[in-house]
């Protein structure tokens, strides 16, 4: 039959939200989209809507004003959708970790598929998220496709397919 | 025989002028751009995405924008009347609005208004431009029109205003305000997800191929002298949007009405005396 796998993967749109990071994040995703690094040769379109994106671009460590809204963003993303963590602050709380007004990293409220370091992180390294990101998006797809073969309706649950899992499947994969 | 090919085959084309400008575009900023078939890989991409309907009359008038503009383009490939296709046009712009108003998104809303004061300035240069063509052949009828000789020379100032409205209809800076990506999140189109943005997708395809053939009126029965029009336009509009900022709407209307009408009616009282 025909396959729509070769399409799906060359066309990731972006969402990017700053949860209350510094700037410095996003400043180096805006570089990413530059004529020097050029991420639209990958067919990145940065759209600022969550309900035609695919990846969601987190910068910041969660501050409490901005965590109802990166869960509603969240929720807000059809599946299948991809969550990169974007510098140390995303992942960790990096230099704001323990401070009073924040949470420590997105992945206490969000699952995170890719964790991207660096403070601000590269970007390089956010390319190299992006392109990884890009590879799970098309893991899920597939379980989602498996899925709703199987049981000949639409499994589309909120997190149904959690981080752990595709990671590990990719992992297996990988070896 | 050959229309019917290439009204069927009109989305496509317009997908791949659309892939192809993004590529120039990318060029202009010394960039690589993405490939030729982008648009392609999106709608597949969107087809496999989860669908978010907000009430069927919204997806309705999506499909019904999408369909009209498609028999626009239809009756233009055809030769039918042009005046008629001109307001068959405002008519699925009308749909467009009407579905920006149906959801109680703030953004649509907005995307809806500013969808409605580009319409007040560009429809009456789109009339004005079938006035004139009218004048220099003497029939709206489009197959009339492209069996005279270039009505470039006589019409200039008719086809300069068209020009000026081709970045307002094909969302383009300085005259993107209708969609605004990071102030409004794409106007009207905000609260379509999967494949019923797809129908927007190919109805933003379509518009390009409308936008072309319009400009490809003015150069009569050559059709060499139509492609060098259609390259011209396109690589001058493509070169504006790369170097401009996007401007206010009410500043839109300003430009577009005061320069475009002064210049339609400049023309066409001329061509009526002279
Ligand atoms: S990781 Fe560093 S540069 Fe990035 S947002 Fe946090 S504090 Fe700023």
């Amino acid at each position: 039959m025909f396959s729509f796998k070769w399409f799906k993967k060359k066309s990731p749109w972006i969402l990017h939200y700053n949860a209350g990071s510094c700037n410095g994040c996003d400043i180096e995703i805006l570089a990413c989209l530059s004529p020097k690094y050029d991420l639209e040769r990958f067919g990145v379109i940065n759209c600022g809507n969550p309900k035609q994106a695919d990846i969601f671009l987190v910068t910041g460590p969660v501050t409490y004003r901005s965590r109802e809204r990166l869960i509603q963003l969240y929720t807000q993303i059809p599946e299948p959708k991809v969550v990169i963590a974007v510098g140390s602050c995303a992942c960790t709380g990096g230099i704001f970790r323990s401070m009073y007004n924040v949470e420590d990293g997105i992945d206490r409220y969000i699952p995170v598929d890719v964790y991207t370091p660096g403070c601000a992180s590269s970007p390089e390294l956010i390319m190299d998220a992006v392109i990884q990101a890009v590879d799970i998006f098309e893991h899920k797809n597939q379980q989602l496709q498996s899925a709703k073969k199987l049981y000949r309706q639409p499994v589309f649950e909120q997190g149904r397919f959690c981080v752990s899992n595709v990671a590990k499947s990719l992992k297996d994969k990988d070896e | 025989m050959i229309e019917s090919v290439f009204i069927l085959l009109a989305p496509i084309i317009g997908a791949l002028l659309y892939g192809f400008e993004r590529i120039v575009k990318a060029r202009m900023q010394n960039r690589m751009g993405p490939p030729l078939l982008q648009p392609f890989y999106d709608m597949f991409k969107l087809m496999q995405k989860r669908l978010y309907l907000i009430h069927a009359p919204h997806a309705l008038f999506a499909l019904l924008h999408f369909i009209t503009l498609w028999m626009v383009v239809a009756f233009i490939i055809l030769g039918d009347n042009l005046l008629y296709s001109i307001f068959l046009h405002l008519l699925a712009t009308i749909f467009l609005i009407m579905a920006g108003f149906s959801v109680r998104s703030a953004y649509s809303h907005m995307g809806a208004n500013r969808e409605l004061l580009a319409l007040l300035a560009y429809e009456p240069i789109l009339i004005l431009m079938a006035v004139g063509l009218y004048l220099y052949t003497g029939s709206f009828n489009i197959s009339m029109i492209r069996t005279f000789s270039s009505s470039l020379p006589q019409l200039l100032l008719l086809f300069l205003s068209l020009a000026l409205i081709i970045p307002v209809k094909l969302k383009k800076s300085p005259f993107d305000a209708t969609s605004a990506h990071q102030e409004i999140v794409g106007g009207v189109e905000i609260e379509y997800s999967s494949w019923m943005f797809e129908f927007l997708y190919m109805a933003k395809c379509l518009e390009y191929v409308f936008v072309y053939l319009l400009v490809a009126l003015f150069a009569g029965n050559s059709l060499s002298l139509a492609l060098l029009l259609v390259a011209t336009v396109f690589l001058m509009v493509n070169l504006v949007d790369n170097s401009t900022a996007r401007v206010k709407i009410q500043d839109l209307m300003k430009m577009v009405l005061g320069f475009g009408l002064i210049l339609s009616i400049m023309n066409i009282v001329g061509l009526y005396f002279v």
